[in-house]
């Protein structure tokens, strides 16, 4: 239960940073802040995406562990 | 451990975000003593700069300062606050495991993103705070996600006491945050800059400049280390704190004079005299909690000295308090006005800044982690305790060249320059004290590599640790993922 509300809390948060970086990439006034933005959206969506890996393997454990238990 | 603790159920701790920040420490130490090891070698060649302005020595410094401090000091005291916490608690890191996750993937973006930015020629030009306004921000959201996690684990805790090493990782967190903040208000020019300009003018911005620099020093590595060490050197020596209640004293007055101590590193500027006395006064008192802390750790070992000669590892720990004590009475010595006099601008400050960094800081995250690193990993030891003797030599002469190169060379240059003839001209110009120093730039630059050979030496010995099979439990005596506390 801990880990789905702070899977959902952490990876909006990161949903807004990675917006955020978009908006600095497009209106960059120097390079430092060209690769911060684009990093930042890069990291935020990397991140997003091994949230919902891990959430994924969690479940998948879940489900064999229940399947285990079943068969014996 | 309360008795009735061993009737509740095995919390299961959250390892696996300790183990990612023990493994990024180890990465960074290697990245700041190659750095401190090529900038080093700039000082004493300057045409390795390669006429390039990414490589140039203004630039690559902060890299080594921020890798040495930040990144490789700074992911040790994360790993170990995490891991201490949830043991000293008996409780899982509160957040879940995505908060834990984004502090150390946050917390290493910062890092590269920073380095990257130094070397791009992005700087606030103020000494250990060198990230533009934009990275400031970030690492403020995740020092308060880290302050969310740790106390939010303290308050959710099992024990009813708080063991005091959580005292010293709690005022190094809030402090750093309150510091981090204050210095680093700015203006930017624009939202899409990365350029800013201080909140601040003149000496007002010197003196809050060096408050953050010396608490930098006092909370990110004095207090924080000072919980590494209340935690690992029990553990290792399998004896108690040699006493609870110097601990608590030295811990308040630790916290409430070191703040004040900040001004003496602007002796002789513009600042006020009475505020530079101030620094002086505070900084001098400050060396008897520090030396309290030194005592409680030395003698915690009383009854287990004999394991000095088999533990390496212990031995790194005791030896840290060791330059610990040695550093935290040279600094306030430095601070008193008429030695400053003689000090400042001169590389016995650089000296005085590695017996404390590499001394105290490298050897106790070192001592901590050959310690933690079988534990972590569930091996039954450390592949090879030779090995850690080798580093544990090899690190402690190569210190030893360093600090006595830079006394030297800093202690020369502060006499040559203040020298005069007999028609009261300055007897030396400036380019002949750097001649003077030459072959102590030299003896410091073998000083580091033979720091660096440690390291690495360190680093194939935890790879090995973790990765070879002579280092596994019998499979009988696996443990269980479930940890008891106190493990």
């Amino acid at each position: 239960m801990e880990n789905n509300v702070s899977d959902l809390v952490v990876g909006l948060m990161m949903a807004v940073f990675g917006l955020v970086g978009l908006f600095l990439v497009a209106g960059a006034a120097d390079a430092e802040m060209y690769i911060f933005g684009i990093a930042l959206s890069g990291f935020a969506i990397l991140f997003d995406l091994g949230l919902i890996k891990r959430y994924h393997d969690r479940r998948d454990e879940a489900r064999a562990a229940a399947r285990g238990n079943t068969h014996v | 451990m309360s008795d009735h603790a061993l009737t509740e159920r095995p919390v299961v701790y959250n390892d696996a975000v300790v183990k990612k920040f023990v493994v990024a420490s180890l990465f960074w130490a290697i990245v700041a003593f190659l750095v401190g090891c090529y900038i080093a070698a700039e000082l004493t060649w300057p045409t390795l700069n390669l006429g390039l302005s990414f490589t140039n020595f203004g630039r690559l410094r902060p890299v080594h300062t921020s890798a040495a401090i930040f990144a490789f000091g700074g992911s040790a005291l994360l790993g170990t606050s995490f891991y201490v916490v949830q043991r000293t608690c008996r409780a899982r890191l509160f957040g879940g495991e995505a908060l834990a996750s984004f502090v150390f993937w946050g917390y290493q973006f910062f890092i590269v993103m920073a380095a990257l930015s130094y070397v791009m020629g992005f700087s606030q030009s103020k000494e250990y705070a060198e990230p533009e306004w934009h990275l400031d921000l970030w690492l403020t959201i995740v020092w308060v996600c880290y302050l969310l996690i740790f106390l939010g684990t303290i308050m959710k805790r099992s024990e009813p006491h708080i063991y005091v090493a959580n005292w010293f990782y709690l005022a190094f967190i809030i402090t750093i945050a309150v510091l981090h903040i204050v210095n680093n208000a700015a203006i930017p020019i624009s939202f899409y800059s990365a350029k800013s300009y201080s909140a601040y003018a003149g000496v007002q911005d010197a003196l809050v400049q060096w408050w953050y620099g010396h608490n930098a020093v006092g909370f990110f590595l004095t207090a924080g280390f000072l919980g590494m060490m209340y935690y690992f050197i029990p553990k290792a020596a399998g004896r108690p704190v040699y006493s609870y209640r110097l601990s608590i004293v030295h811990f308040w007055t630790l916290i409430f004079i070191y703040i004040w101590a900040g001004p003496h590193h602007l002796h002789w500027t513009a600042l006020p005299d009475w505020t530079q006395t101030l620094g002086m006064a505070f900084s001098i008192m400050l060396w008897m909690p520090s030396w309290g802390g030194m005592i409680n750790g030395i003698m915690t070992l009383s009854g287990a000295w004999d394991k000095l000669r088999t533990d390496p590892g212990l031995r790194f720990s005791v030896t840290a308090v060791g330059f610990y004590g040695m550093s935290t009475f040279e600094g306030p010595v430095m601070s008193v006005r008429e030695v400053n006099a003689l000090s400042h601008y001169t590389d016995w400050t650089i000296g005085h800044v590695h017996s404390g960094a590499l001394g105290w800081v490298a050897f106790i995250v070192f001592g901590s982690l050959y310690y933690l690193i079988p534990v972590l990993w569930n091996r039954k030891a450390l592949y090879s305790v030779r090995l850690v003797a080798w580093h544990y030599w090899i690190a402690t002469l190569g210190i030893v060249l360093y600090i006595v190169a830079m006394w030297v060379a800093g202690i020369m240059e502060g006499l040559m320059w203040r020298a005069y003839d007999k028609f009261g001209f300055l007897q030396y110009s400036f380019v002949e004290s750097v001649v003077a120093i030459h072959p102590f730039f030299v003896i410091r630059l073998l000083g580091g590599v033979f720091f660096l050979i440690g390291g690495l030496l360190m680093v194939f010995n935890v790879f090995m640790t973790i990765t070879s099979e002579s280092t596994e439990r019998p499979r009988e005596r696996l443990i269980a993922p479930a940890v008891l506390a106190g493990a």
